[in-house]
């Protein structure tokens, strides 16, 4: 287990390397550079080209490209992960202050996702054929096939302007000190985020409840006369649990960078929405460091949910 | 896809069938042509074509139904009153007439334009495609494309040879929109080489008529020298004016101006911030919810200097413009006095003037800003113009003086010298707000922006920060030492949505939005449908045009 | 030998009824594909099968069923609500919104099928040939495509179409390049599996060159996954243009297609008064796609043995 754990990190290091230089390179083809979107078009035209080359000087942007990748480079061993070119502001600050609210929303939606999504599964696995199953599957299906954004501008149409009952957006407002003030703002990104996770969850846990339900070792557990309720939950749901965590271990760090989206419709001040500003401002460095972390997440994750597999599924050996 | 291709293709096959018939009838050599001014390789280059393209774009229609009756057609650059000439041609709808002035010009109808714009919104593209049946209806086929990337290389970069072209930029008409502060503005990029003039022939005829506009800083004799200009510009088009837009200030019912005025919401003028009131919320304070709170930075306000709610109400201008951005009185300056020959202006600062973190303004701090906004990549053209005219300034930017010789500060007495007429400079002097020296020292001028100052700035106006959370709320509190008195609003909180987006009516919608302002019509007929909400159209100088290259193109 | 007195179960019963239409000939074989049977079985596929058909059909046969033309903009008639003229109204420009959403289904099927299908292309052929030769290729292109999925799906098409630009054609590359990484897995990990079945190991000793061997004889023995997954893949891509109109970052506005079509949602006013011109449209695309997924669910069903329906 020791061993595998090292080599898996080992394989980490060199991958991000990798991937940190093809995202640079690729985004050396974007046309245009930051300073580029720092001034309105209907106004660049007044403005001297020289002193928006000086600007690209002061920001490093007219080195060739394998400098500033090595200057950056540098930088990110020394732990500075460089500042925003538009604000200036240091990326790590500009990060750890995205952060919080991505994860408070993700966490919501993943918990609940998950608890439902599993519940619902696994009842709809142990009554297949019944017309609960059925109507499951197809709410569920239903859930993954309508637009995510859809979804949220109708729930904003319905619940926070006709009825009135929760706020349109954003997170924090002045003076909201408590949790419990900011409640109401979280209430929707999240559902609406867990509702369409839920379905996902929930077909995933059915059909690895139907599997495990198949497995020979439950046919024994059942022929050796155990109740029911025991051979489904203790021996069936033990073992379907483990893609399904699987499944919610891929999706937390997915959900860092991924609830773009939802974070756009609810105005909701995230690493998602942050992303989308730096990419249509080519803010190449915040870009750089958004990336690699939601990279460095799902990599991380996935040996994290390696190592919970094996620990949950005792059939699974790891080399 | 396939399918679609070939309706596409019948399509353009009907057009061509047109653009035959219609192109067709000419005379395989127009008599004329040797007579029009500047003809080259491209057939944009003919006025008649362009011409015909304002016949053949129904304004009026377009106005009234994409743009909701909210905008007005345009026949020249500069908006209705006082600067305007009579008898302009308004180049009413009029396909007949498109078509043949199309043939007079002979049109060669398999050309394709290739028209860009860099909007992103629904809008635009609307408008492009109206656009393009109307130009087909007459026998013009056109593409329209979003630029991407670089957007004022591609727009503005001027050809390396300023009269015969080739042109550098790639497209035939750019769609785009000019606001202007000064009116000066709306032809700067025409004449001979004029900054971002990407698109139009060096011709002295034009060159004259811009020079003249800036010769003199008499109203009367300005007004003139604009007639000629826009007269020569409506009958050749060399950028053909599309629509006037107006701009929308949408206040709740929960605020009272109390006499304060509506002006032009994009710059400052005097709108009576002070005695504004907003009625009480339960726990008994006077809250003005508003949008355009900073996302990662606040906008510094040399650039754009009265787009956001922060830099209207954080800083002050040494002078106050009325609502129609004419100089009223002092504000920073108590007073200021200018030379008869408007060559000279002193003004004399505020007594008890103070910065926000309590220290006094001096007049140190002015001639700094001046000196220092020079040197800052991206500052209001209006500014930078006047800026560079004051004595002294050349040697100061090409680092031969340490500072400009025309800016004296004796007490708190400021006095600009000018090497050369600026028209607009009491207008630079009510939108130009100064900063604080001290925070400013040892940075570096061209990552003005990135100074981390603009994460929370210390201004000179009525409102101070009192909490920033980036991208979540601005809150804003009178500021106690003001010295023009403490306004009566308790706080001002602001959202981070912009100017245009949908948040706009969710917020006003939600009873979130007190005051704001958008140039989105769509935006306006929700806001106007909300009991809550009062709109209030406001004629700004916003008109929205083509560009036309006429270059031989590359 | 004596009988062993035995309690029929009803699992005896159902045996001894199939043995007793078996011995009548009653039982006749199926001409059916065992798992064409499954899937018509399966009441949800089928159904499934017939919307997306419609809708495909409508698609292709747009001109025939449209008395509009997509484009053709008529400022007289801006935003009208559903009448006999315009079934579904018009939009901003006065563009029929059931003529648009008709012919923006071809543009939109062809995102979510034709990335589908090249996704599925790429990644099977490369899966096959580098899970057969194994070694320099498959080691080079496993670590190629971890590196794909480990983006996040959407940080990597938002990076990618910033980088690419805004066309139809490059939002199917893009698609492509962010789809392949799971159908290369898929192939190869049954690529590996397959190989050593005694049938390849006879095809080799009769000297077939690898080509052959992998995509003519063990190729549609993988298929069956395949299927499932270019289905899914369908579904989810129509599902990310939708997204990407969204956020200004799909196919450009011009193009009608349906995410840009319900993209006029985002208008507030659009939302609340005219419902014609997101409430259909967001129909569509969320009935295709659910009959895609329901397809899909019924490929899988019938291809997986362990799953007896």
């Amino acid at each position: 287990m020791l061993s595998y754990t090292i080599r898996r990190l080992m394989i980490l290091v060199p991958m991000l390397i990798i991937i940190s230089f093809f995202i640079y390179g690729g985004l050396e083809l974007m046309p245009g550079d930051a300073v580029s979107y720092m001034i309105n078009p209907e106004a660049a035209a007044e403005l001297s080209p020289e002193k928006l080359d000086a600007l690209r000087d002061s920001l490093g942007l007219n080195d060739p490209f394998i400098v500033r990748y090595a200057i950056w480079f540098k930088g990110v061993l020394k732990g500075d992960f460089g500042y925003s070119l538009s604000s200036g502001v240091p990326i790590r600050d500009i990060v750890f202050d995205r952060l919080p609210a991505t994860l408070e929303l993700s966490f919501i939606a993943l918990i609940l996702s998950s608890l439902f999504g599993s519940l619902l599964g696994f009842l709809s696995a142990i009554r297949k054929g019944s017309i609960a199953d059925h109507s499951l599957t197809v709410i569920g299906m239903i859930g993954v096939s309508i637009p995510q954004f859809f979804f949220g501008l109708v729930a904003i149409l319905i619940f926070a302007l006709k009825l009135h009952w929760l706020p349109v957006g954003g997170r924090l407002m002045p003076e909201y000190v408590t949790y419990w003030d900011r409640f109401p703002h979280l209430v929707m990104p999240s559902l609406v985020l867990a509702a369409t996770m839920t379905a996902g969850v929930m077909r995933y846990s059915r059909s690895s409840m139907l599997d495990s339900l198949n497995k020979d070792y439950i046919k024994t557990a059942r022929s050796k006369g155990l109740p029911e309720w025991r051979v489904n939950l203790v021996h069936g749901f033990r073992v379907a649990l483990t893609p399904v965590v699987v499944l919610v271990g891929f999706r937390l760090p997915t959900l860092i960078g991924g609830a773009v989206v939802i974070e756009q419709i609810f105005q909701w001040p995230g690493i998602g929405n942050e992303f989308i500003t730096a990419v249509r401002g080519q803010n190449f460095p915040l870009v750089m460091m958004i990336a690699l972390f939601s990279v460095t997440a799902v990599l991380i994750a996935s040996f994290l949910v390696d190592l919970l597999t094996a620990v949950l599924d005792p059939r699974v050996k790891l080399s | 896809m396939g399918k679609i291709r070939t309706s596409l293709l019948s399509i353009l096959m009907i057009f061509l069938a047109f653009g035959l018939w219609a192109g067709g009838q000419q005379a395989s050599e127009p008599a004329s042509d040797r007579q029009i001014e500047g003809l080259n390789s491209n057939p944009l280059s003919d006025y008649r074509v362009r011409q015909a393209i304002a016949y053949a774009i129904d304004m009026d229609t377009i106005a009234e139904t994409l743009l909701e009756g909210k905008a007005l057609a345009a026949n020249s650059m500069v908006p209705n009153g006082p600067w305007k000439a009579e008898g302009l041609n308004s180049y009413s709808y009029d396909p007949e007439k498109a078509k043949s002035l199309l043939k007079e010009a002979g049109w060669v109808s398999s050309y394709t334009l290739d028209v860009v714009y860099y909007y992103g919104d629904q809008l635009t593209v609307d408008i492009m495609t109206a656009v393009q049946a109307y130009l087909g209806a007459v026998g013009i086929k056109m593409d329209f494309r979003k630029l991407e990337g670089d957007l004022g290389e591609q727009l503005w970069t001027n050809p390396s040879d300023p009269v015969n072209g080739p042109s550098y930029v790639k497209w035939d008409m750019a769609y785009a929109g000019s606001a202007a502060l000064a009116m000066h503005e709306y032809y700067g990029k025409l004449p001979t080489n004029g900054p971002g003039n990407s698109h139009t022939p060096g011709n002295p005829a034009i060159d004259k008529l811009v020079a003249a506009t800036k010769a003199t800083a008499n109203i009367v004799e300005q007004q003139k020298a604009f007639f000629a200009l826009e007269e020569y510009v409506n009958e050749y088009l060399p950028l053909i004016p599309l629509y006037y837009q107006q701009l929308f200030i949408y206040e709740s019912d929960r605020v009272n101006r109390n006499g304060g005025a509506y002006g032009n919401a994009q710059y400052n003028y005097d709108w009576g911030i002070l005695d504004w009131t907003v009625e009480a919320d339960s726990n008994g304070k006077h809250v003005l919810y508003t949008n355009t709170a900073p996302v990662e930075f606040f906008e510094h306000p040399w650039f754009n200097p009265g787009l956001n709610m922060a830099n209207k109400v954080l800083f002050d201008r040494l002078i106050v413009a009325d609502e129609s951005l004419m100089a009223k009185e002092g504000q920073l300056a108590s007073s200021f006095k200018v030379s008869d020959d408007s060559m000279e202006i002193e003004f004399t600062l505020a007594d008890g003037a103070k910065w926000h973190d309590g220290s006094a303004i001096t007049g140190d701090d002015i001639k700094w800003s001046i000196e220092y906004a020079l040197k800052v990549p991206a500052i209001h053209s209006v500014f930078a113009t006047t800026f560079k005219s004051i004595e002294g300034a050349d040697a100061f930017v090409s680092g031969s003086a340490d500072s400009i010789s025309g800016i004296e500060v004796k007490g708190s007495k400021v006095k600009v010298t000018f090497a050369t007429l600026d028209p607009n400079m009491l207008l630079t002097f009510s939108q130009f707000p100064p900063l604080p020296k001290k925070y400013f020292e040892n940075s570096d001028p061209l990552q003005f922006q990135q100074n981390s100052f603009w994460q929370r700035p210390v201004g000179s106006g009525p409102f101070q920060i009192k909490t920033v959370e980036m991208n979540d709320y601005t809150v804003a509190v009178p500021f106690e030492s003001y010295y023009g008195g403490t306004a009566k609003i308790d706080e001002i909180v602001m959202y981070p949505s912009g100017e245009n987006d949908t948040n706009v009516i969710k917020n006003a919608s939600a009873g979130k939005l007190d005051y704001g302002f958008t140039k989105s019509v769509a935006d306006v007929k929700a806001l106007e449908a909300m009991d809550n909400m009062r709109v209030i159209p406001v004629d700004i100088p916003y008109t929205r045009l083509f560009y036309v290259n006429k270059f031989p193109k590359p | 030998m004596n009988d062993i007195k035995k309690k029929k179960t009803r699992l005896d019963r159902s045996f001894d009824k199939i043995r007793a239409r078996e011995e009548a000939g009653l039982l006749k074989q199926s001409k059916m594909n065992r798992q064409l049977r499954k899937i018509l079985n399966n009441r949800l596929a089928v159904g499934g099968f017939v919307i997306f058909s419609l809708i495909l059909l409508a698609s292709i046969f747009a001109p025939l069923i449209c008395q509009y033309d997509p484009l053709a903009i008529d400022l007289k008639a801006v935003l009208q609500a559903p009448s006999a003229d315009h079934i579904l109204g018009t939009d901003r420009v006065g563009r029929d919104v059931f003529a648009r959403i008709v012919y923006g289904g071809r543009i939109s099927i062809l995102v979510g099928l034709g990335s589908a299908l090249g996704a599925a292309l790429v990644g099977v052929s490369l899966g096959c040939y580098a899970g057969y030769k194994g070694g320099l290729i498959d080691g080079l292109f496993l670590r190629l495509s971890e590196i794909f999925m480990a983006f996040p799906q959407i940080i990597l098409v938002l990076l990618l179409v910033s980088i690419l630009g805004q066309s139809l054609i490059n939002l199917i590359v893009i698609f492509i390049i962010t789809g392949w990484g799971p159908m290369y897995r898929m192939t190869r990990a049954r690529m590996l599996s397959l190989r050593e079945e005694e049938y390849v190991q006879a095809l080799k000793a009769f000297g077939l060159g690898t080509a052959t061997i992998t995509y003519k004889h063990i190729l549609p023995n993988a298929l069956g996954p395949v299927m499932v997954n270019i289905t899914l893949s369908t579904a989810m891509f129509i599902l990310q243009e939708a997204a990407l109109s969204f956020l200004g970052l799909g196919v450009p506005l011009n193009i009608a297609t349906w995410g840009n079509i319900l993209n006029a949602a985002q208008e507030l006013r659009i939302l609340q008064e005219s419902w014609w011109m997101w409430l259909p449209v967001g129909i569509v695309i969320s009935l295709f796609v659910l009959s895609v997924n329901f397809i899909g669910d019924g490929l899988r069903d019938s291809t997986d043995p362990s799953q007896q329906g």
